[in-house]
Order: C-alpha cells, then sequence, then structure tokens
C-alpha cells in the first residue's frame, strides 16, 4: 500500500509539520505551567516578562519550606498505591468469577456498576462527612482516603479486567480445572501470569484516577491525610494572584504523573483503550 | 437550567473530542520524523489533574487581564495603535475598533470555557483509541479497494469510519461516565455566577439545603440511572461480546 | 482403565434442552467415538463426562463410581482439547507437570513421569521450550502428553486433529491409535470427521440433535446403517438415495417387496456398469473426477435425481451419455419413508 500511495512531495513535508504543530498546541499550556512556575509571582503578570525573565527556584524553595509539599506528596503516593492495591485485590476475584462463571445477569451488573461512575459525589456528600466524622472518627485518616478512592475506582477496576480476562481462552481455565488446580491456584498460576500486561494497565490507570481525584480527598481529609490536590486546593488564591507559586505546586503536583505516563506510554495506551480496542 | 447545562457541556465535549481525535489520529497514524516524542506531547494533557487543569486553563490562560488572553488581545490593540500612526495604511487601521478579551467568567462563557478544558483533556484520550484502532485497520480491505478504483476519500467513509464505529462508542461511553459527574472544573471556573451542572447544583445545595440536595441527588441517581441504561445498553452490551 | 456408564442423561441450558436422554455404555479399554455433525451435542456429552459441564438429570458412571457431584480432576479423566488450551506461560516440561504439581507428587516423581511421556511422544527435546515457539503437531503432542502423565482411567479428546493440517492428521490419528494399543486405556473421541471415527474407533456412538442414533463397530455402521441419516454419515463419497420411481421399472422384482414403498440407498462402490436389461439404475453423465486409483462418476436420474457411482476405470463416453448400473441385491438398503429408518433386517 505505502509502495504505491502518491503522497505528493508538498505532502511529505506538509503532514509532519501538521502533526508537530497539533502537538505542541496540546502541549502548550503544561509547557506555560512550567515556564510560567519559574517566574516570581510579580513578574508572572508582567507582560514584558512574558517570555524573556529571569529565571527563579524561588517558588519551588518556597514549596518546600513553607508549604510542606513533601507530606502532601507522600500522602498522596501512599494513598494512590493502597488505594489501588486493594482495588487490585478485590476486583481482580470479582473480575475473574465474572468473566469465566457469568450468571444470566453479569453483564447487567457490570453496566450498573459502571453507571454508578455517573453519580455526583455532591449528592452523598453530607451523609459521607456526617458518617465518616462524627459516628466513624476516621475523617482525615489515610484509611479512610484508601477506602474511598478504592471504591470510587472499583467499577472501571472490574470492568477493565473484565475485558481483559475474557480474552483468556476458556479452555484453558478449563484445562487448569482438569489438572486439578485449586480456585487460588487458577487465579495465581493461571489467571494472573496471563493478564499481567492487562494488570499492569489496570494498576497504572487506576494509579493516576486516584492520584488526580480531587473531590473527595479535598473534602475529607484537613492535614494529617491531606493529598496534593488538598494542596492545589489551598494555593488557589483569587484572581491572577500567586501565578507563579501556583504554577511550581501545580507543576509539582503533575510533574510525576505526566512523567509516569511517558515512561508507561505502551501500557497506558493498552489501558485506556479499556481492553476494548485491538 | 442546570440540566440544560449538564447536557450542553457534556454533548459539546463529546463531539468536539470525537471530531478533534479523529483528524488528530488520522494525522499522526503515519510514520514522519518524531512520531514518538509528537505521541508524547499529544497525550500529557490527559494525566494533568483536573484540578490543575481547570486552574491553568481559567487564570493563566483564559484571564482576560493576566491570562494569555487578556495579553494576547491588548498586546494586538498596542500594535493596531501602533499603525494607526503610519501613512496610507494608518486610515485602514484607524477603522478598527478596539478589541476587548472575552471574559470566560461571565455564566455562559464559563460554560465554554469548561469545554474547552475538558476537551484538552479529553482528545488525547480520543486520539489514543482511534489510532489504536487505526492500526488494525485491515490493509488488504483498503488494498482491495484501491484495486476497485475507490479514492482515499471514499476509502475513509467506507471501510475507515465503519472501523472506528466501535471505538467510537467507546469513546463515547467512557467519557459520558465520567463528564456527567463533572465537578471539580465547574466549581473553579464557575464559583458564584449561574454556570452550574447538576452536581455542582447538588454541591451548593448540601451547603446550605440538606433537604433540597438530597432531592436533588435523587433526581441525579435516577438521571445517571435513566442514562446508563439507554447509553450503555446500547454501546456497553456490544463492546463486552 | 475404566469403564464409563452414562444412564439418561439430560442437559439443557437455560431451558433450551439440547441433549434428550443419552444411554450409553463404554467399555474398559475402549476406544470409543463420538460422532456426528457440528452442534449434535459431542462436546457437551464430553464435557458432561470431562465434569466441565453440570449434567441437568441423569448419571454418569466412572467405573462403579456415580462422578455426578466428583470434581474433573477426581474423577480419573485427562482431556484434550481441540484448541490444545496449553498454559501459555509455561515451558513444555511445566505444562505437563502442572497437574502432579497440583497433588503434591514428589519432583522426581514428576520428573520421572514426564520424561517417560515425552519420550513416548518424541517431544523429549522441547521440554524446555514454551508452546509458543512450537509447530501445531508438536502442540498437539503436548496436550496428549499432559494428559498422559497424569496416567488416568480415561481419556477424552475433543476433535484433537481438526486444527492440524491434512498431512498431519494422518500421522498424528496413527500415533492416537498406538498410542491406545499400548495404554489399553478407555478413550472417548470427539469428531465430525467421519474417516477418524471409522479408522480409530473400537465403537462409533453417531449422535444427532441430542439423541443417540445408532451404536456399533465401525462395520457394523458402514453395512447396516439404523437410519437414512446414518447412512449418508458414514461412507465416503456419501451413500445414494432413490425412490422406487426412480429405479428402472422392472427392477423393483429384482429387489425386495419393501421397495415400491421404501428409500432406497445404494453406496457409490456398489453400483456396477452394467447392460440397459440388467440395470437396477440408469442415469445421464454429467462429471468424471479421475482420482487414479479410481474415478467418481457423476450422474442424473431422468427425474434429474444426482447420484455418483465409483468405477475402477472412467467410463469412455462424453457429458450427457446415457449409463446403466446394477448392484447386488445384498447390498442395498430400505429405508422407511417417513422415519428413515432401517427396513431390511
Ligand atoms: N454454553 C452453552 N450455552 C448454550 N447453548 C450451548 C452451550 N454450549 C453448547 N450449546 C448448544 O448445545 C448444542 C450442542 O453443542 P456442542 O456439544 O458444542 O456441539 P458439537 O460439539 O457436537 O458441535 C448446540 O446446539 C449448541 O448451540
Ligand atoms: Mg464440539
Amino acid at each position: 500500500m505505502a509502495a504505491v500511495a502518491q503522497t505528493s512531495k508538498l505532502g511529505k513535508v506538509l503532514w509532519p509539520v501538521l502533526a508537530w504543530t497539533i502537538a505542541l498546541i496540546f502541549f502548550f499550556p503544561i509547557f506555560w505551567l512550567v515556564f510560567t512556575s519559574f517566574k516570581t509571582d510579580a513578574d508572572a503578570v508582567k507582560p514584558e516578562y512574558l517570555f524573556f525573565f529571569t529565571p527563579t527556584l524561588e517558588n519551588y524553595t518556597n514549596m518546600t519550606e513553607n508549604y510542606d509539599y513533601w507530606r502532601f506528596a507522600i500522602n498522596s503516593v501512599i494513598t494512590s498505591t493502597f488505594a489501588t492495591g486493594f482495588a487490585l485485590i478485590v476486583g481482580v476475584p470479582a473480575a475473574y468469577a465474572m468473566a469465566f462463571d457469568p450468571s444470566r445477569h453479569t453483564k447487567d451488573i457490570l453496566v450498573w456498576m459502571l453507571s454508578t461512575k455517573m453519580l455526583p459525589a455532591a449528592a452523598v456528600l453530607y451523609p459521607m462527612t456526617f458518617l465518616t466524622k462524627n459516628l466513624l472518627g476516621l475523617f482525615d485518616t489515610h484509611f479512610l482516603v484508601i477506602m474511598v478512592l478504592c471504591l470510587i475506582n472499583l467499577p472501571i477496576v472490574i470492568w477493565m479486567l473484565f475485558t481483559y480476562f475474557k480474552e483468556i481462552p476458556k479452555d484453558i481455565i478449563e484445562a487448569g480445572k482438569m489438572d486439578g488446580v485449586s480456585t487460588w491456584g487458577e487465579i495465581k498460576d493461571i489467571l494472573i501470569p496471563l493478564a499481567w500486561g492487562g494488570i499492569a494497565s489496570t494498576a497504572l490507570l487506576t494509579f493516576i484516577f486516584c492520584w488526580n481525584e480531587a473531590y473527595w480527598t479535598v473534602r475529607l481529609t484537613t492535614i494529617d491525610a491531606a493529598t496534593l490536590s488538598k494542596l492545589i486546593e489551598g494555593n488557589r488564591a483569587p484572581e491572577g494572584l500567586f501565578f507563579g507559586r501556583l504554577s511550581a505546586v501545580s507543576t509539582a503536583a503533575v510533574a510525576p504523573i505526566v512523567v509516569l505516563g511517558w515512561f508507561c506510554q505502551k501500557q497506558l495506551v493498552q489501558g485506556l483503550t479499556f481492553g476494548a480496542v485491538k | 437550567m442546570a440540566i440544560q447545562n449538564s447536557v450542553l457541556i457534556v454533548s459539546s465535549i463529546l463531539i468536539l473530542t470525537v471530531i478533534l481525535g479523529l483528524l488528530i489520529a488520522v494525522l499522526v497514524n503515519r510514520t514522519f520524523p518524531g512520531r514518538g516524542i509528537v505521541r508524547v506531547l499529544l497525550i500529557s494533557p490527559f494525566f494533568v489533574m483536573p484540578a490543575v487543569n481547570a486552574v491553568l486553563w481559567i487564570n493563566m490562560i483564559l484571564d482576560p487581564v493576566l491570562g494569555l488572553n487578556g495579553l494576547a488581545v491588548s498586546g494586538l490593540n498596542e500594535l493596531v495603535a501602533g499603525l494607526r500612526d503610519f501613512p496610507v495604511i494608518g486610515g485602514f487601521f484607524a477603522m478598527w475598533p478596539e478589541l476587548h478579551p472575552i471574559s470566560f467568567r461571565a455564566t455562559q462563557t464559563s460554560a465554554y470555557a469548561v469545554i474547552m478544558m475538558v476537551t484538552w483533556q479529553w482528545t488525547p484520550f480520543a486520539v489514543l483509541i482511534f489510532m489504536t484502532s487505526l492500526q488494525s485497520e485491515d490493509e488488504s480491505q483498503k488494498e482491495a479497494a484501491m484495486l476497485d478504483g475507490a479514492n482515499a476519500w471514499s476509502q475513509f467513509i467506507n471501510l475507515t469510519v465503519p472501523h472506528l464505529a466501535r471505538p467510537i462508542a467507546i469513546v463515547v461511553m467512557i467519557q459520558s461516565i465520567f463528564h456527567l459527574s463533572l465537578y471539580a472544573e465547574i466549581e473553579i471556573v464557575s464559583r458564584g455566577n449561574g454556570n452550574k451542572n447538576l452536581p455542582y447544583l447538588i454541591g451548593e445545595f448540601t451547603s446550605n439545603n440538606i433537604g433540597a440536595a438530597s432531592a436533588t441527588g435523587i433526581f441525579a441517581v435516577i438521571l445517571a440511572n435513566v442514562v446508563a441504561i439507554f447509553l450503555l445498553r446500547m454501546v456497553g452490551k456490544s463492546l463486552m461480546d | 482403565m475404566a469403564s464409563v456408564t452414562i444412564r439418561d442423561v439430560k442437559k439443557s441450558y437455560g431451558g433450551q434442552q439440547v441433549m434428550h436422554g443419552i444411554d450409553l455404555d463404554v467399555n474398559e479399554g475402549e476406544f470409543v467415538v463420538f460422532v456426528g455433525p457440528s452442534g449434535c451435542g459431542k462436546s457437551t456429552l464430553l464435557r458432561m463426562i470431562a465434569g466441565l459441564e453440570e449434567t441437568s438429570s441423569g448419571e454418569i458412571l466412572i467405573g462403579d463410581k456415580v462422578v455426578n457431584n466428583v470434581a474433573p480432576a477426581k474423577r480419573g479423566v485427562a482431556m484434550v482439547f481441540q484448541s490444545y488450551a496449553l498454559y501459555p506461560h509455561m515451558t513444555v516440561f511445566n505444562n505437563m507437570a502442572f497437574g502432579l504439581k497440583q497433588t503434591k507428587t514428589a519432583p522426581d516423581e514428576i520428573d520421572r513421569r514426564v520424561r517417560e511421556a515425552a519420550e513416548v511422544l518424541q517431544i523429549t527435546d522441547y521440554l524446555d521450550r514454551s508452546p509458543r515457539n512450537l509447530s501445531g503437531g508438536q502442540r498437539q503432542r503436548v496436550a496428549i502428553g499432559r494428559a498422559i502423565v497424569r496416567d488416568p482411567e480415561v481419556f477424552l479428546f475433543d476433535e484433537p486433529l481438526s486444527n492440524l493440517d491434512a498431512a498431519l492428521r494422518v500421522q498424528t490419528r496413527l500415533e492416537i491409535a498406538r498410542l491406545h494399543e499400548r495404554l489399553q486405556s478407555t478413550m472417548i473421541y470427539v469428531t465430525h470427521d467421519q474417516v477418524e471415527a471409522m479408522t480409530l474407533a473400537d465403537k462409533i456412538v453417531v449422535l444427532r440433535d441430542g439423541r443417540i442414533e445408532q451404536v456399533g463397530s465401525p462395520i457394523d455402521l458402514y453395512e447396516r446403517p439404523a437410519s437414512m441419516f446414518v447412512a449418508g454419515f458414514i461412507g465416503s463419497p456419501k451413500m445414494n438415495f432413490f425412490t422406487s420411481a426412480e429405479l428402472v421399472v422392472n427392477a423393483i422384482k429384482k429387489l425386495a417387496a419393501v421397495a415400491v414403498v421404501a428409500n432406497i440407498g445404494i453406496r457409490p462402490e456398489h453400483l456396477t456398469a452394467s447392460t440397459e436389461k440388467g440395470a437396477l439404475i440408469g442415469g445421464t453423465l454429467d462429471l468424471v473426477e479421475q482420482l487414479g486409483e479410481y474415478a467418481l462418476v457423476h450422474l442424473n436420474t431422468a427425474a434429474g435425481v444426482p447420484f455418483i457411482a465409483k468405477m475402477e476405470k472412467p467410463p469412455e463416453v462424453t457429458k450427457g451419455a446415457q449409463m446403466w448400473f446394477t448392484a447386488n441385491p445384498s447390498l442395498v438398503h430400505f429405508f422407511a419413508q417417513e422415519s428413515g429408518l432401517r427396513i431390511n433386517t
């Protein structure tokens, strides 16, 4: 096909230029964020320093020294990691049962589970705060944040795992049954090794969703379990003030995930298609 | 009003991401120098925290005074003002009105701001899915079509678009799931003005009127399930077979 | 080695009944083949014996033990899947050892049994390879090896050759026959290919729409098919069927009286060229398939019904020519017109 396709000389130059232009446009806001983070708050709003200014790390040192960046970052790492872990621990057996021993209603259940993602979280904010603050005393604990992040991501986790597991030939699972493997052995020795790529994609994506979550993490924490979302929330000053600081905090909150995304691009692309596009 | 706004925002985002996603996917789905880097650059917005996304856009890019929006417009005005002093063409530029940057904090325009930032974030997602799918397109089908004398456009319409029907369905479904409960962006962009979607309305009630919040909450639950039934039944079921 | 007994077994999938009361005895050491068109329930029956599918009613016995509620691995059966179903992430050795590991067999015992089976199947050289680096035929051997190492009472095969190319199919078929001779174990083998059934089986079970149509030795089924369905299914090319109206006018006299009301079946290899006077059936030549050893002659009766005669030499006439055939009356089959059941005894 490529051998005979007639691409004009102009096209040969034009396509890449166009692709690069679009990519740069899409990347520009991120670039701008990082760029601005090296300006002082005062410089950041002055047109004359729009492109040319004296770069400074002031915002970053300020952030770590006065805003306790690392505590928020560590909280984000802890909560996202454990929430992802728990979601997989629950999700793998659940998706396994749905994929290999479906009932007549399995698909309806999956669809319904996914539909709960469409519920506005605000609808249950009041009962959630009441319950955790006044009754259980879990407010602002890592445990609560982990549980909430785990639960809100569970539908997506199960759905993704389900689509991956369904690709494993049923025969192989049955061969395992003939070989007398226990249910746990089936998961450990057959399912997980075979669906490893899919599980990794699911884990990565879940981690990203947890890291970026900003409704519950902001509302169910104050200091102890506060994540980077909370840090952003706290630095979101009225319009136009502290652009430099805000940029630095944002960059530091976003960078780990964007970099992670770059390095795990292959798995993520697979994960992002939710196993449904080949 | 909030419902209307919810629908406007979600459907605009869906249409924009699908169209942009398709165009960019077709564009990037060829080999050219630096394709890997282009891919990395394109995918990046998807990983940005929604809260950061909103702050970044509304303050640093779209702000009518201090953001790039304001700076660009005032820069343009200055340029025009400067040109007025020139002979001959000065007369032409003298007829130009002074431009005013659009403020994205008004009720209606802030909805556009939300649409813009979410589209920015989710177009990469659409691009990725479409690209993955394009790569699995049957080349021999295309070759057969070429032998039949089909041109590039009719190949695209008759082969590529039907091939993309399923990925489009996925993009629509998954985005609906995420955007119907959109909150952070609305909150940051529209604080205090009338641009509310359903989740935000509920959030507002929660702070002052528990009864109304619960009622709206239940309404939202019902709405979500109705949408779920229509959308996921049609799209979701076909995905699982 | 054990017998398998199936008593009035039925199976429904969500209200849709697919097996309608199967009764069958498989003797110890017997090679039994389930044969029938696709969708007739062969795999379902096999999988019920394996324990991968529950029975809706009825009993399955292996040896003299009812196994309806026994887990697949505890039934003493091993299965070879159509898709091979090897564990893609394990080496050939581990694929074969996996079942033994589940029963906590001692490592040196596992090693001994795997190597022994590998020897028999000539796959010793591949033990460290991954299944993805094997050819279809080699994978098939590994799948068989996995069954052998477990030393089962009963081997179950579900269309094990259907993914192989023609040459390999013949070769593997022979190897399975040799394996049965050597192990002397009970084997149940599913296929839709009547040649496999004829060549391998001690006993063939013909299934149709979830019912047993006939059980018998290959030669029984060939010589005395119990119904038109079996008659048409066993033998290649298929048996020709005529009604009395299509036969030569006074041919009936040469055959049994029942011929008037029956469907008459004559295998292509039993038709011999004759004169018009001595003929049972006549037809115009349509096409000749020359296969060297013999020729398949395609003809049409006067009424336009196609039939085939297998001849040693191609006829020396051209398309459209009239030809006459006769057959030994003892090789002519009669089937009731309504039920399709065999009439002559
Ligand atoms: N899991 C199932 N659910 C519903 N129907 C099934 C299932 N498995 C098999 N069937 C039906 O049972 C019948 C027999 O199938 P099967 O035993 O696979 O046929 P064979 O192996 O002879 O080709 C078919 O009509 C098939 O559609
Ligand atoms: Mg079958």
